[in-house]
């Protein structure tokens, strides 16, 4: 419809809003997924920035301990089935957030923890992104960030040294339904990305380390101990749940939209990180790995799902994140909430 | 836990006997740029990086005894494709041609090849060949090697080469265009190259085809000595080898945008190597008659 407040908005995503540029006004954040480890460690980045004026954060269940002492006229928790539409809309229904609608939605609501999954993981991984964009472009939400995975990305011996975004994608019919949920979700998005009113953005980053962040590489890293196939030593480039934070701050607090790549500044071989962590890997057939890592689950000895994505530990995957780097990173200096802080960006 | 199931690592230490201490030298000043961990965005470790030149070097000078000529024509800096013949069952040819660079230019230049998908299926194969500089042949490997400056090293009869038969001998197969395209698109030069000496080096009978497609292999082959001798039997004979570079070739930047200028620089390319080829089965002819 085009009503006067719709034609303001897409003049403000018009030709004034380059990508890399400084949002205007103050964030009003909607982050869904908040009892991620990212999530908690971002709502705390966001609540202490001036500049943001109030962040919802939602997921099941109950708030995050961490955040229980966050200012209440800044931080509001809900709990919510993001599955559900109707309770979806609710949330942007609030009488708090009725007036003055968010101008962002971070959707870090997947379920990506292949132990248990079963239809109702799949149906919430995909109703949700759904229902969240379609509420987002009900309610005039100017920006919309959707944290995927590289997973996403075919994984082979004919790999590139760096993947770019255009890389080819992982469609095999065989992979894990939670590589097929996160591309449904993806899709989902890439079919809003020319909305005119709503800078739709998916976020794909790297291996996330980070104390309790349920990511495949942070799992293996924290097995004990990690077992590897012989004779393989792919090239990673891993971020941690820091800078992933920072980084997903700048997509919040910048102009831009599309399929972003993000990673680590190191990259090298994967041994060569256990090592500089001080971890002695085993080695073991690549054909008696899957077996070996169902035994180790079974006697508690690591939480890493080998069969999960399985040519991860074969195979090079290494982010090309240059175009983050260009349109984010490198107008950082624009961010002044992470000049406010000591860890800004490298 | 048993030590062998424990992570190794290949030292270069252990073939530094082989390199004389110039040669090693010069392989410490090899530029690797760091991208974090010691080695860079490719992956090349120059630990490893030592141990296969020590063990090329040796190769190259004391069992293949390589006689190579028109290092002139090598760039000293900035990126370039070497392309020229491939043949041998195993591709010693590579490494020489890659030991030969490194030996002749100053600063040392590597060639860094693309190398066919198979090869980073095989366990410690793969791991070693990224290790060494060698990356799977895609656009995206080449483009990131030639912005970087490097030379890339192209054998673009295939590895089907490598099975040729006894009776086809230094018989150059069609070249694939790649090449000559990815050369148009980043204005860099065609270094080609002939090398004589590897079709000797092993004598194919046969290609068990059944067996290479089970094993994923490009061909299996079936030589005088394989498998008759085990893995033995897959060594090469000491025939000496014989490399000529010819005059880099500037490809017409046309070549993009007309498929009949890109098969004529293909087959410009395709007679500069049949001529070095010709070139060093000369040289050799009278190497032999020096020798008689």
């Amino acid at each position: 419809m085009n009503t006067p407040g719709n034609r303001g908005r897409m003049e403000l995503a018009g030709d004034g809003n380059e990508p890399g540029t400084l949002r205007a006004s103050r964030r009003r954040v909607f982050i869904a997924g908040a009892r991620r480890r990212v999530a908690v460690h971002l709502i705390e980045r966001l609540i202490s920035d001036p500049d943001v004026e109030v962040v919802l954060a939602v997921d099941r269940g109950a708030c995050p301990p961490t955040l229980l002492g966050c200012d209440p006229e800044r931080f509001v928790f809900a709990s919510a089935d993001l599955s559900r539409r109707r309770q979806v809309d609710n949330l942007f229904l609030l009488d708090r957030f009725r007036g003055r609608p968010f101008d962002t939605v971070l959707h870090m609501a997947f379920q990506g923890n292949p132990h248990g999954y079963n239809f109702k993981s799949h149906e919430f991984n995909v109703n949700a992104a759904q229902h969240l964009l379609e509420a987002s472009l009900r309610h005039g939400v100017s920006k919309y960030l959707f944290l995927s995975s590289d997973a996403v990305y075919k994984l082979g011996p004919r790999n590139d040294y760096k993947v770019r975004e255009d890389a080819e994608l992982n469609l095999d019919p065989k992979a894990h339904p939670i590589l097929r949920d996160t591309l449904d979700a993806e899709f989902i998005c890439r079919a809003k990305m020319d909305d005119p009113n709503c800078e739709v953005m998916v976020v794909r980053p790297s291996g996330v380390f980070g104390g309790g962040v349920i990511s495949g590489i942070n799992l293996l890293f924290e097995s004990n101990p990690p077992v590897l196939p012989v004779g393989f030593d792919p090239m990673v480039n891993p971020t941690t749940k820091e800078r992933l934070s920072r980084d997903l701050m700048l997509a919040i607090y910048l102009h831009g939209k599309g399929v972003y790549n993000v990673a680590g500044t190191t990259m090298g071989p994967l041994s060569r990180f256990f090592e500089e962590r001080g971890i002695n890997p085993i080695r073991v057939p690549g054909p008696a790995l899957k077996a070996l890592n169902r035994m180790q689950k079974i006697m508690g000895m690591t939480r890493y799902h080998a069969g999960f994505h399985p040519k991860r530990l074969y195979y090079s995957l290494v982010l090309d994140d240059a175009k983050f780097e260009r349109v984010f990173r490198g107008n950082a200096h624009h961010v002044l909430a992470l000049a406010r802080t000591s860890d800004g960006i490298e | 836990m048993p030590p062998l199931l424990r992570s190794k690592r290949l030292s270069m230490d252990m073939l530094r006997p082989l390199l004389p201490a110039r040669e090693w030298e010069r392989v410490q000043a090899y530029p690797v740029q760091d991208a974090g961990l010691g080695t860079d965005a490719f992956g090349t470790r120059r630990d490893l990086l030592g141990f296969a030149y020590a063990l090329g070097y040796w190769l190259h000078r004391h069992y293949f005894r390589v006689v190579s000529a028109g290092h002139e024509h090598i760039p000293s800096h900035g990126g370039g494709v070497v392309v020229g013949n491939h043949s041998g069952v195993l591709p010693f040819d590579g490494m020489m041609l890659g030991a030969d660079v490194f030996r002749y230019t100053e600063p040392p230049r590597l060639v860094r090849y693309m190398v066919d998908y198979f090869v980073y299926q095989m366990p410690f194969v793969g791991a070693f060949f990224r290790g060494v500089g060698q990356m799977p042949g895609t656009r995206r490997n080449f483009d990131g090697l030639i912005e970087e400056g490097h030379l890339v090293g192209i054998f673009p009869e295939g590895a089907e080469a490598l099975g040729k038969p006894k009776e086809r001998r230094y018989e150059l197969l069609s070249f694939s265009q790649g090449h000559v395209e990815l050369a148009a698109r980043h204005g860099v030069p065609v270094l080609p190259f002939g090398l004589v000496g590897a079709e000797e080096q092993q004598t194919m009978v046969a290609d068990l085809r059944p067996l290479a497609k089970a094993l994923r292999l490009p061909y299996f082959p079936i030589t005088t000595t394989f498998p008759w001798f085990g893995p033995l039997g897959l060594l090469p004979r000491p025939s000496r080898y014989f490399i000529h570079y010819g005059e880099p070739l500037q490809i017409d930047p046309d070549a993009l945008r007309s498929m009949e200028l890109r098969n004529r620089e293909v087959e410009r390319v395709r007679d500069s190597v049949a001529v070095l080829i010709a070139k060093g089965q000369a040289t050799r002819r009278e190497y032999r008659g020096t020798a008689q």
